[in-house]
């Protein structure tokens, strides 16, 4: 009697299920974030009788096969890389991407993080750091005496020093983009490594190649839908519900058997 | 005569074992994308060699229950959005067309990514097939767009037209697992329309499998009760013809 273990993968495939959709909740501020999903397949199929096997000499042949299945697995989680909305911050080092692209990110350990978390800050050297005082890449340092900061679609930084009349060009920003995005590997912190699943990094400027243009004083919000994550929860409860009445069902048969003379 | 009830029932009880397994598979993938629910069907087996003519009247022939093959319920899921432009829902017949290392397999899930060569596979990383072949996206390609007959552009002009096909007699595929199926003679689907952005969702009612499991494991009791009636009855049975004052 298999239908007790087909249930339980059914079971740890709802829990996975409401474990990815608890970490989009969680994640429904959290800036470019992007919401996962859970995809399932079903096990291998025990093939009692195989369909299209012949049942006579005269080449008659069964027309559906008896098979029985083994359950579910979860195959992937699955990043859903659309664009989160914009909201308005007026800060001036924040800044969304529109489009494609990910800002790199020196990580400590020498590998370079990609994000679409575009909140930045001066570090004490004037040096533009994630919030984690990690150094965006390719490094732009603004001094102390800029004033008016502006960031251009493109990634232009122009900054007045001092008491100049013409702003100043400080460096231009790069982002990077993949052939397959939803390969990125997940390293929190909001950022990505690549794996060999991804494929390696085009860099290239803003608003060029098939890159998005970046937006000044704007950041870009998480894409989970509130709605459809709630839903989405609902429904992988019910099923694990379900599943858990199959288990008893199934105990309740080998209960009889047992209760047999 | 007595053990050919005990047989019968055993033939029926067996029957029911899988049944409640097949159940618990549908139930397991109630959240699987494209998942074709599962359906026992049984035949009575007559037994022919247990009749015996030599009784006056004439002997009642054997009834077994056979489970004699598993049919795909192959109505539509329902239809999720899900904003991504890599998920294709099939509405129709068709099925998509992705290529193994065992060969071409059948699938109704639509889940697909691009691979980190630029190919457009499924979640196993099978090459989805085009009617043409794979699908070969550039990295600087955006905007993939899959029209209603399957035909999928991107900036870089139209790539293609996916591979829809049907069949003829759907119930001769076999499960592959992984949400394939193999096997049969494809044609190709001309009605069928693909829907971007959307997902099928599993077919799996779970009302009608939770009605089907009640069913099963109440049909498994009074099976187990009349087996222990019968087996009552015989030792009621050789309790009265043995006893030395019968």
């Amino acid at each position: 009697m298999k239908a007790l273990y087909i249930a339980s993968t059914g079971m740890s495939a709802e829990e996975r299920n409401v474990e990815v959709i608890s970490n989009n909740i969680a994640n429904m501020r959290t800036t470019g974030y992007k919401r996962q999903r859970a995809e399932f397949q079903d096990l291998l199929y025990q093939q009692m009788r195989r369909a299209g096997s012949q049942t006579s000499n005269q080449g008659n042949m069964i027309p559906a096969g008896l098979e029985i299945g083994s359950g579910v697995r979860t195959v992937a989680t699955p990043r859903v890389m659309s664009q989160g909305s914009v909201s308005p911050t007026e800060k001036d080092l924040d800044i969304a991407i529109r489009g494609d692209g990910f800002f790199m990110i020196q990580m400590p350990d020498g590998r370079t993080g990609y994000t679409r978390d575009g909140s930045f800050e001066r570090d004490a050297t004037g040096q533009l750091v994630n919030s984690s005082g990690f150094v965006l890449q390719p490094g732009i340092t603004i001094p102390d005496t800029a004033k008016s900061i502006a960031i251009a679609p493109n990634g232009t930084v122009e900054a007045t020093l001092g008491t100049d009349a013409a702003p100043t060009q400080l460096g231009q920003l790069q982002l990077a983009n993949f052939v397959n995005k939803a390969g990125l590997e997940s390293v929190g912190d909001n950022l990505f490594v690549e794996t060999a699943a991804s494929g390696t990094p085009q860099i290239g400027l803003p608003n060029a190649d098939s890159n998005g243009d970046l937006l000044q004083g704007y950041l870009e919000m998480s894409n989970v839908n509130s709605v459809t994550e709630i839903a989405d929860l609902i429904a992988a409860q019910r099923a694990y519900e379900m599943n858990a009445r199959v288990i008893s069902g199934a105990d309740e048969m080998m209960q009889s058997t047992s209760q047999m003379r | 005569m007595i053990e050919n009830a005990q047989l019968i029932s055993l033939s029926r009880q067996m029957a029911l074992q899988r049944q409640m397994d097949v159940v618990a598979n549908n139930m397991a993938n109630v959240n699987t994308t494209g998942f074709k629910s599962e359906q026992m069907l049984f035949e009575q087996y007559d037994m022919p060699v247990a009749r015996d003519r030599d009784f006056q009247g004439s002997d009642q022939p054997l009834a077994y229950v056979q489970d004699w093959a598993t049919v795909h319920d192959l109505s539509g899921g329902d239809i999720i959005q899900t904003g991504n432009p890599l998920d294709v829902a099939l509405n129709g017949d068709g099925f998509f067309s992705v290529q193994t290392s065992g060969g071409e397999r059948y699938t109704k899930s639509g889940a697909f990514q691009i691979s980190n060569t630029g190919q457009l596979v499924d979640l196993n990383g099978n090459p989805v097939l085009g009617q043409g072949g794979p699908f070969q996206f550039g990295p600087a390609e955006k905007d993939v767009a899959i029209a209603a007959d399957g035909t999928v552009s991107t900036s870089a002009g139209i790539k293609g037209r996916l591979k829809l096909v049907e069949f003829a007699q759907p119930q001769a595929l076999n499960r592959e697992g992984d949400n394939l199926f193999s096997g049969g003679t494809p044609t190709p689907s001309t009605k069928t329309q693909a829907m971007q952005g959307s997902l099928e969702k599993s077919n799996v009612s779970g009302i009608t499998q939770m009605a089907e499991m009640i069913r099963v494991t109440r049909s498994y009791e009074s099976i187990a009760q009349l087996m222990s009636r019968q087996d009552e009855m015989r030792s009621a049975a050789i309790q009265r013809l043995g006893s030395v004052n019968a």
